[in-house]
C-alpha cells in the first residue's frame, strides 16, 4: 500500500500544479480539438479565386509549360496538386512574394495558375484561408500571442508541469481508485461531483493525457534539445548526423523532361499501393539539380505529418528514392519518431480516429476546468444554521473570475474569429492579423468582464455569449456551406452542437445563481 | 525509530534540483543511449532524432518525482552523484571508443 505522507505531498503538488498550468492547457486542449478539423475548415474558409477550372491531369502539361515559361518566379518551387477542391483551386501553386508600391515590404503569397479557353494563362492569388493556421498556433502557444521562441519555451514548462501533474495525481487516486473509479456522485456535494468527473476523465484517458505531455515537451523545446546534444553528443557537428539521411548525390534529376503529371500518379501508386498522393512538389537545388517531394496520405498507417506523409522521388522517372517518412514504408527509427508525431496529431486511421481525437481533446479540456471547480469548492466555507452566510475567501473569487473569463473567452473567441473567417478575405487586406484581433479582443474582453462581473454573473453572461457566438458560426456554415464539398455542413453542425450545449448550460447557471446554495462564489443570493 | 514522514517542504529548492540535474541526467542518459546504445552513433538520422525525444520523458520522469526525497539537500546530492557517475560512464566510454582499436 502506498504510504498516506507520499499521497498526501503528492495531493498538495498536484493541487498547485494543477492551478498553474490548467488554464493553459485549456485552451491548448481546446483549440487542439478544433484543429481535428483542419481540412474542412480550410475547404470551407477558401475563398473562390477567379481562375478557370483546372485541367484534367494527363492534360496539364500545356499548363506547366506556360506557368514555368511566364512565371519566372515559379520555376524555383512549385507544387501540381493531384486532387483539387475548394481548399486547392488550381492544378499548380508557387510561392512568390509581393511587393508593396515602394517595392520595399514583401508579403508573402501563393499563386495558381489555369488556361483559359483561348490558352491564355490565368495567375491569381489561391492563398489558404489563415484561420486554421492561427487556431493551430494559439494552440502550439497555450493561448499566448508572444513571438513564437518565448512562447514556446512556455509551452515547455507547461508541458513538464502538465506530466508533474499527471503523475502527482494518479498517485493521488491510487489509494481510493477502485472505490471511486465508477462512481459518479451526482448530488449536494459538488467538491465530490466534480472530482469524480475529474477524476474519471484522467484515468480513462490518462495514456492519452501521458502521450500529449510527453509529445509536446519535444516538440516545444526539441531546438533547446538539439542545440545542447550537439555540442555534448555529436562535438559540435550534428550536421553531419543529418546527412546520413539524404539520398546518394548526383541520383536526382539528370533529365529535361519531367515525367507527365499522370504517368508520375500512376508511378506513385505501383510503388506505393494505398498511398493517395494529393501533392508533388519540385524544388530547383542550387546546383540545378530537381527535388520532387510527394505529399500524400494513408489511413492505415502512421503518418509524419497532421494530415500527411511524405516521400522523395526522382522527378524524371518517378521512383522512390526516399521512403523515410512515407507511411507504411517506414523502417526502424524513423517509424517509431513518426509514432511518436502521429499520436500527438491523431494522423492515423483517418477520420475515425480524428473525431476520437477531438472527443479526447474536448474531454481534457473539461478534465482542466473540472480540477478548478474541485479546487474552489474544496476552499468553500460552509454555511452553518443560526449564522450569518461567511464570506468566500478573495481566492476563491478570483480563480473563478480567471477560469470563468479564460476558458469562455477562449470558445467564444475562436468561435467568434472562426465565425469571421468567410468574410474577412472581402473586407480587410490582412486577414490573418484581423483573425488574431477578433480572437484576442473577445477573449480578452471575455477574461476582463469576469472580473468586473464576478464569477456568479459572468458565467452567465459568457455562457449566453458564447452559445450566441457559436450559434453565429453555425449560421455563418450553413449559409456559406455551398461548393464546400459538404464541409460547411459538418462545421455548422458540429457548432450547432456546441452552441446547444452552452445554451443548456446557460439555462442551469441563470437557475443556478437564484436557487443554488447561498455560501458559493456562484450564488448572487444576499445573505440571510 | 520511525523515519520522518514526507512533506511538501522545501518544494522550491527540490523543484530547483529536479529542473537543473533532471536536465542534465537527461541529456547524459541520451549521450549514453546515442553513443552506446543500439547501432552506436552513426546508425542514421532517425536515431538521431530518438536521442532527442530521450530528453524529454527523462527530465520530466526525475521532476515528477523528485518530491521524494525528504529533504532538499538529498536531492541535490543524490541526483548530483548520479549526474556525475553517468558524466564519468560516458566520458570513459567515448575514450574507450577513440584509444581501443575495434
Amino acid at each position: 500500500m502506498i504510504r498516506t505522507d507520499i499521497v498526501r505531498t503528492y495531493r498538495k503538488i498536484h493541487g498547485w500544479v494543477g492551478i498553474v498550468c490548467g488554464l493553459f492547457l485549456f485552451i491548448a486542449f481546446y483549440a487542439g480539438a478544433i484543429t481535428m478539423f483542419e481540412e474542412p475548415v480550410q475547404r470551407w474558409a477558401a475563398t473562390p479565386p477567379a481562375l478557370p477550372a483546372p485541367p484534367p491531369l494527363d492534360e496539364s502539361g500545356l499548363l506547366i509549360d506556360a506557368v514555368l515559361a511566364q512565371q519566372p518566379e515559379s520555376a524555383r518551387n512549385w507544387r501540381l496538386h493531384f486532387e483539387t477542391g475548394p481548399e486547392a483551386p488550381a492544378r499548380i501553386s508557387w510561392p512568390a512574394e509581393i511587393l508593396d508600391d515602394d517595392d520595399h515590404a514583401a508579403t508573402p503569397a501563393i499563386f495558381g495558375a489555369a488556361l483559359d479557353e483561348n490558352g491564355v494563362l490565368v495567375v491569381e492569388r489561391v492563398d489558404s484561408a489563415p484561420v486554421a493556421q492561427f487556431i493551430d498556433v494559439l494552440h502550439q502557444q497555450v493561448g499566448l500571442p508572444f513571438p513564437h521562441e518565448w512562447a514556446m519555451a512556455v509551452t515547455g514548462a507547461v508541458g513538464l508541469l502538465y506530466f508533474l501533474a499527471l503523475v502527482s495525481g494518479v498517485i493521488t487516486i491510487l489509494p481510493s481508485l477502485v472505490a471511486d473509479l465508477l462512481q459518479f456522485r451526482v448530488g449536494k456535494n459538488l467538491k465530490r461531483m466534480w472530482l469524480d468527473v475529474h477524476n474519471a476523465l484522467g484515468i480513462f484517458s490518462l495514456p492519452f493525457h501521458l502521450v500529449m505531455a510527453l509529445t509536446t515537451i519535444v516538440f516545444a523545446l526539441h531546438d533547446p534539445f538539439y542545440a545542447v546534444q550537439n555540442q555534448v553528443i555529436y562535438d559540435g557537428d550534428i550536421g553531419a548526423q543529418w546527412a546520413q539521411a539524404r539520398p546518394p548525390a548526383g541520383k536526382a534529376a539528370e533529365c529535361t523532361d519531367l515525367l507527365a503529371p499522370d504517368q508520375l500518379h500512376q508511378r506513385i501508386r505501383q510503388q506505393a499501393p494505398g498511398f493517395t498522393p494529393t501533392i508533388a512538389e519540385y524544388r530547383s537545388a542550387p546546383d540545378g539539380s530537381r527535388v520532387l517531394r510527394v505529399q500524400g496520405y494513408d489511413a492505415r498507417y502512421q503518418m509524419r505529418g497532421p494530415t500527411f506523409g511524405i516521400a522523395g522521388a526522382d522527378p524524371c522517372t518517378g521512383e522512390l528514392i526516399q521512403t523515410e517518412y512515407l507511411p507504411g514504408h517506414q523502417s526502424g527509427w524513423a517509424a517509431v519518431i513518426t509514432s511518436f508525431f502521429a499520436l500527438h496529431f491523431g494522423s492515423f486511421g483517418g477520420d475515425a480516429v480524428r473525431w476520437g481525437y477531438f472527443i479526447l481533446g474536448m474531454a481534457g479540456a473539461l478534465m482542466f476546468y473540472a480540477g478548478n471547480l474541485v479546487w474552489i469548492e474544496s476552499h468553500r466555507k460552509r454555511a452553518r444554521r443560526e449564522l450569518p452566510d461567511p464570506q468566500q475567501d478573495r481566492s476563491s473569487y478570483f480563480l473563478g473570475s480567471l477560469s470563468i473569463g479564460v476558458t469562455l473567452g477562449c470558445v467564444a473567441g475562436i468561435s467568434t474569429t472562426l465565425a469571421a473567417a468567410p468574410w474577412l478575405p472581402g473586407l480587410v487586406t490582412d486577414a490573418a492579423a484581423w483573425h488574431r484581433y477578433l480572437y484576442y479582443a473577445v477573449f480578452l474582453g471575455g477574461t476582463g468582464w469576469a472580473f468586473l462581473a464576478g464569477p456568479a454573473r459572468a458565467a452567465l453572461h459568457l455562457l449566453w455569449f458564447a452559445a450566441l457566438a457559436t450559434a453565429t458560426l453555425a449560421i455563418t456554415a450553413f449559409v456559406t456551406a455551398g461548393g464546400t464539398a459538404g464541409s460547411g455542413w459538418t462545421i455548422g453542425a458540429v457548432a450547432l452542437s456546441g452552441a446547444t450545449g452552452l445554451a443548456y448550460a446557460a439555462i442551469r447557471t441563470g437557475r443556478r445563481i437564484h436557487t443554488g446554495p447561498p455560501d458559493s462564489i456562484w450564488s448572487l443570493q444576499t445573505t440571510k | 525509530m520511525t523515519r520522518a514522514k514526507l512533506t511538501t517542504e522545501g518544494w522550491f529548492g527540490k523543484a530547483v534540483a529536479g529542473t537543473v540535474l533532471g536536465f542534465i541526467l537527461a541529456v547524459l542518459a541520451s549521450a549514453l543511449f546515442a553513443w552506446f546504445g543500439p547501432g552506436g552513433i552513426l546508425a542514421g538520422a532517425g536515431k538521431t532524432q530518438f536521442n532527442m525525444w530521450l530528453v524529454g520523458p527523462v527530465w520530466a520522469l526525475v521532476l515528477s518525482f523528485v518530491f521524494m526525497f525528504r529533504r532538499t539537500r538529498d536531492a541535490w546530492l543524490y541526483l548530483g552523484l548520479t549526474s556525475v557517475v553517468l558524466a564519468a560512464v560516458y566520458l570513459a566510454g567515448r575514450w574507450l571508443i577513440v584509444s581501443v582499436p575495434a
